[in-house]
């Protein structure tokens, strides 16, 4: 096995210890297996250049670390791609509202999905609880037109808590499996979209052959 | 002469870099059918048979995403640099999805041939 310079293992460790530090999301054996990998490619990249002693070696050390991108680059693409696979396989909102707060953090395109979603969740948990409260508040739950001025109505859907609101209901009962489908299939669809958005905008980078 | 601006050339550029984003999932898949390689294998397979350059940086985070996704497995192997290397090898999950999204390329790729077919003839 090849030995390494001192100066030049101790970069390599600092660069590992500092990538170790940013995995989150990982557990302990995925860190260290994604750490050890890395040691692995850094020792054959090194392998493939001139054998050196000294600040050469120290310098090839460099080239190679700089390949991957610094420590705090190459997490943070490991966090997201991860958070965002485990929210593909598992297709719960949660995990899926987790990658996309990680991805919001990082930039605009994440920020906008994420809000997109967090009004598609919300519509369609309010649906969901309007269906699921009808039986407990039959009178204030539901959909409502309430009258507002003399040519403009507001729709309202209400939870059912508070006084009757002064308008009239629309649906009555067929709240209850209307607004079990509209809010399934809102969550769903948010998903779905969430996920395509995902897929479709946070690829990790290729360059054009120079 | 029709002078062509730097913001053709960018957005040529950009055009350019998103095909070839799209195409980097297929092109792992397709350079893992053969058999099992490990990352900087990986790499040099895209460079040499798809013109794909890809940052270092950027191919283990997609790999340890694509093994998330159950498309890829992976195993230690000892090696002769004295150094045991992580090899990739693709499920049988992996063998479907690469066939679907080859299957789909094709498909999208003659469509676009057909269509730019006058093009590629100068009319």
């Amino acid at each position: 096995m090849t030995t390494m310079a001192g100066d030049a293992q101790q970069r390599i460790d600092a660069y590992l210890a500092k990538l170790r530090g940013q995995l989150r999301g990982f557990d302990d054996a995925e860190v260290r297996e994604l750490v050890d990998e890395l040691r692995s490619h850094i020792a054959d990249k090194l392998a493939l250049s001139e054998p050196t002693t000294g600040a050469a070696n120290v310098a090839a050390v460099d080239a190679a670390l700089a390949a991957l991108g610094t420590a705090e680059e190459l997490a943070s693409q490991y966090v997201t791609d991860n958070l965002l696979a485990r929210a593909e396989v598992s297709r719960s909102p949660l995990q899926i509202l987790k990658s996309l707060f990680r991805w919001a953090s990082l930039s605009i395109a994440g920020f906008c999905v994420l809000f997109g979603s967090l009004i598609g969740y919300l519509a369609g948990i309010v649906f969901l609880l309007c269906a699921l409260l009808k039986p407990f508040h039959p009178h204030t739950a539901g959909l409502w037109i309430i009258p507002d001025g003399a040519v403009d109505v507001e729709i309202s859907l209400r939870l059912g808590f508070g006084s009757i609101p002064a308008g009239r209901e629309v649906l009555g009962w067929w709240i209850v499996p209307l607004g079990l489908v509209a809010g399934f299939g809102l969550v769903m669809l948010t998903s779905r979209c969430a996920l395509w958005c995902a897929r479709r905008y946070r690829r990790p980078s290729v360059l054009p052959r120079g | 002469m029709k002078v062509r601006g730097t913001g053709d050339l960018e957005s040529a550029d950009k055009w350019e870099v998103q095909l070839r984003k799209g195409c980097l999932e297929l092109a792992i898949l397709a350079v893992l059918w053969d058999g099992k390689l490990y990352g900087l294998e990986i790499l040099r397979r895209l460079e040499s048979d798809s013109d794909l350059i890809v940052s270092e940086g950027t191919v283990y985070p997609l790999l340890s995403r694509l093994k998330a996704l159950g498309l890829v497995r992976s195993e230690w192997v000892e090696s002769d640099a004295g150094h045991p290397r992580k090899y990739y090898v693709l499920t049988a999950a992996g063998k479907e999805r690469a066939r679907e999204m080859a299957s789909m390329w094709a498909r999208f790729s003659s469509s676009m041939s057909k269509l730019l077919a006058p093009l590629a003839r100068g009319k």
